[in-house]
């Protein structure tokens, strides 16, 4: 099929209704011609264009300009849907539910404390991080602590003295989804997920020691309490075993039920029921669920963090200053007011590969971040740069709020892996200043920089399109990688 | 029978054919083992895991989303593997292997219903398509 999106602004093009089937609104994807180009070529496009056939769709179906294909819905895929007449789609969330970034400051400075001890701290931050395939994590959690932490997300851990009392509010959502149902969640994802918490996972996950290179707007990064040549750790993971069998359970169930409601879908994993059906309601909870489990996941990775610096620099972690920036998540569903047709109503935001970005004065933000809006954790790709960033006003009426979520893959693994060898890769890396901690090196170039895109012409895209702004970039100095 | 990897630019799928339904199933098995790291040598004991589904394509992604459970609580490698059918479902007889490590390959998060497929090749064999996030 040839597909021919209408360029609207520099960095916004439109599929109008009609570029497939049963399309109900058009698709609107951010994006430079370049990076437009790919995802014609991948026909990540074609996939925003399905979920535009979904019942209830508001709008339009967007694309991040990080998106790339994925299964059903694109990755940096966002889609509102009406509560009245709209669905919800586990597909539409992915299967690492709520899988985010966590960012934590120090007051610690490259050049002067950090660069002489670096190959000492990435040793032990490695020590102190499980991963790889199936690992289990920090935490052995029995049935009813896990429960727990499901229920309470962050809240469960600081209940044990694990974490900052202040780290639950400077999370997305303070910490805990509230609408969380423990009950929806199977015991396969129990027996999943209950050995793995605090850990950090395989693939694109990683940990890193970052230094906060260039600061783009002063004030948003006083605000954060981040400055040029400091030492940051940023941390990518998600939920888990126990977030993929959560997806992998009801995507089954809606796939089941769908011929039954009527729907048809042009692509099998954008299973969706009808937000009113309990299926609905099962999933939801279910989700809100794994998300905290998620964001509890990142939290006792982040508390191995803390202990990893006090050995290094023997000091305590509030000496050093290590806290928490923000942890936002980039994949989720949520329930969100929102201008539509000059009336504030409640959609379902689902974002896959996509953040939350909200602008200023938004009652969901921290006190703090209120007068700058949300802060924004882009990961880049081990050896390039991360980015932090802040939601604007105008992200509301352009994108539901959302931004991109990282580089986004544009080559295979296998092509990957043929360009370069692990062990390569760690010599190039090493030879850029970069000390590795890799958990399995013959895997490590499937996730080499080169097979993603542009990290920062994604997120200059991003504030070109009004999406959300640059506040700072950061290099890696140091990756333990999952 | 036998079996091939798909690319997909931040997934992989696997492409499996054989004489029988039950034959290519257990042809994809086998390419989900692989791609997981988690290919043993027998002998090993008998885990029975089922896949039901309204159709073929459905049973077969449950089926593989019932190895990958029992790959990661396991944690087991796959020796070998029958398949066969059972009233609505398909039921696979893995041969596993007790295993301390985990698996030397990429991590599966599941199975989807992406651009599944369950097809009668010409040649007569039947070939299914599925596939994994990863």
């Amino acid at each position: 099929m040839t597909v021919e999106p209408e360029q609207l602004e520099p960095f916004v093009w439109r599929l109008p209704v009609g570029t497939v089937d049963g399309m109900r609104v058009p698709a609107i994807v951010y994006a430079s011609e370049e990076l437009m180009d790919k995802a014609v070529e991948d026909r990540a496009v074609l996939q925003a264009a399905n979920v535009a056939t979904l019942p209830g769709i508001v709008q339009a179906s967007y694309a991040m300009p990080d998106i790339h294909w994925g299964y059903g819905f694109p990755i940096g895929g966002v889609a509102a849907f009406s509560v009245e007449e709209g669905v919800v789609s586990p597909g539409g969330v992915g299967f690492d539910i709520a899988c985010g970034v966590r960012l934590l400051r120090s007051e610690l400075e490259w050049e002067r404390d950090v660069r002489p001890r670096i190959d000492e701290l990435v040793r032990t931050l490695g020590r102190e991080t499980p991963r790889g395939v199936g690992t289990r994590g920090r935490m052995r959690l029995s049935r009813s602590e896990a429960e727990r932490v499901l229920r309470d997300g962050v809240r469960f851990q600081l209940s044990r003295g694990i974490g900052f009392e202040e780290d639950a509010e400077f999370c997305e959502d303070g910490g805990v989804l509230p609408s969380a149902r423990p009950e929806h969640v199977s015991d396969k994802a129990y027996q999943r997920g209950s050995t793995q918490l605090g850990s950090l996972g395989a693939g694109n996950h990683f940990l890193e020691v970052q230094v906060v290179e260039e600061i783009a707007d002063p004030a948003a990064a006083r605000v954060m309490g981040l400055f040029e040549g400091q030492v940051c750790v940023m941390v990518h993971s998600g939920s888990r075993g126990l977030g993929h069998q959560v997806c992998t359970d009801h995507v089954a169930v809606m796939d089941r039920l769908m011929p039954r409601l009527g729907i048809q879908v042009p692509d099998r994993q954008l299973a969706c029921v009808p937000l009113s059906h309990e299926a609905a309601d099962r999933y939801l909870g279910a989700m809100a669920a794994a998300a905290n489990f998620a964001r509890a996941n990142r939290h006792v990775l982040a508390d191995g963090v803390r202990e990893a610096f006090q050995r290094v620099f023997g000091r305590s972690a509030r000496d050093l200053g290590l806290y928490l920036v923000y942890d936002v998540a980039h994949n989720l569903a949520k329930l969100e007011e929102h201008r539509v047709d000059g009336r504030t109503v409640t959609v379902c935001v689902h974002r896959k590969g996509a953040t939350r970005a909200f602008g200023p004065g938004r009652p969901e933000l921290p006190a703090a971040y209120r007068s700058i809006g949300q802060p924004v954790i882009i990961p880049g790709s081990m050896g390039t740069a991360s980015y932090v960033l802040v939601g604007t006003s105008e992200s509301a009426a352009r994108s539901f709020s959302s931004t991109c979520h990282g580089a986004g893959r544009a080559m295979s693994r296998h092509r990957a892996k043929k360009v370069m060898s692990g062990h390569d890769l760690v010599r190039k890396l090493e030879g850029e200043g970069i000390t590795l901690a890799p958990s399995h090196v013959g895997l490590l170039s499937e996730e080499a920089p080169y097979a993603y895109k542009d990290v920062s012409e994604v997120v200059r895209v991003c504030e070109g399109a009004g999406l959300s702004r640059i506040v700072a970039r950061l290099r890696p100095v140091g990756v333990v990688k999952g | 029978m036998d079996h091939e990897l798909l690319e997909h630019t931040a997934d992989l799928g696997i492409r499996a054919w054989g004489p029988t339904m039950e034959a290519a199933v257990a042809e994809a098995v086998i390419g989900l083992a692989e791609v997981m790291g988690v290919r043993a040598s027998g002998p090993g004991e008998v885990l029975t895991v089922r896949g039901d589904g309204e159709d073929d394509g459905s049973r077969l992604v449950a089926l593989l989303n019932e190895v990958v459970f029992a790959v990661e609580t396991g944690p087991v490698g796959i020796a070998g593997v029958r398949v066969r059918r059972d009233g609505g479902g398909l039921v696979a007889d893995l041969e596993v292997v007790p295993t301390t490590t985990p698996g030397e390959g990429v991590g599966v998060k599941a199975a989807t219903y992406h651009q599944l497929a369950v097809e009668r090749r010409p040649d007569g064999q039947t070939e299914v398509r599925v596939f994994l996030d990863v």
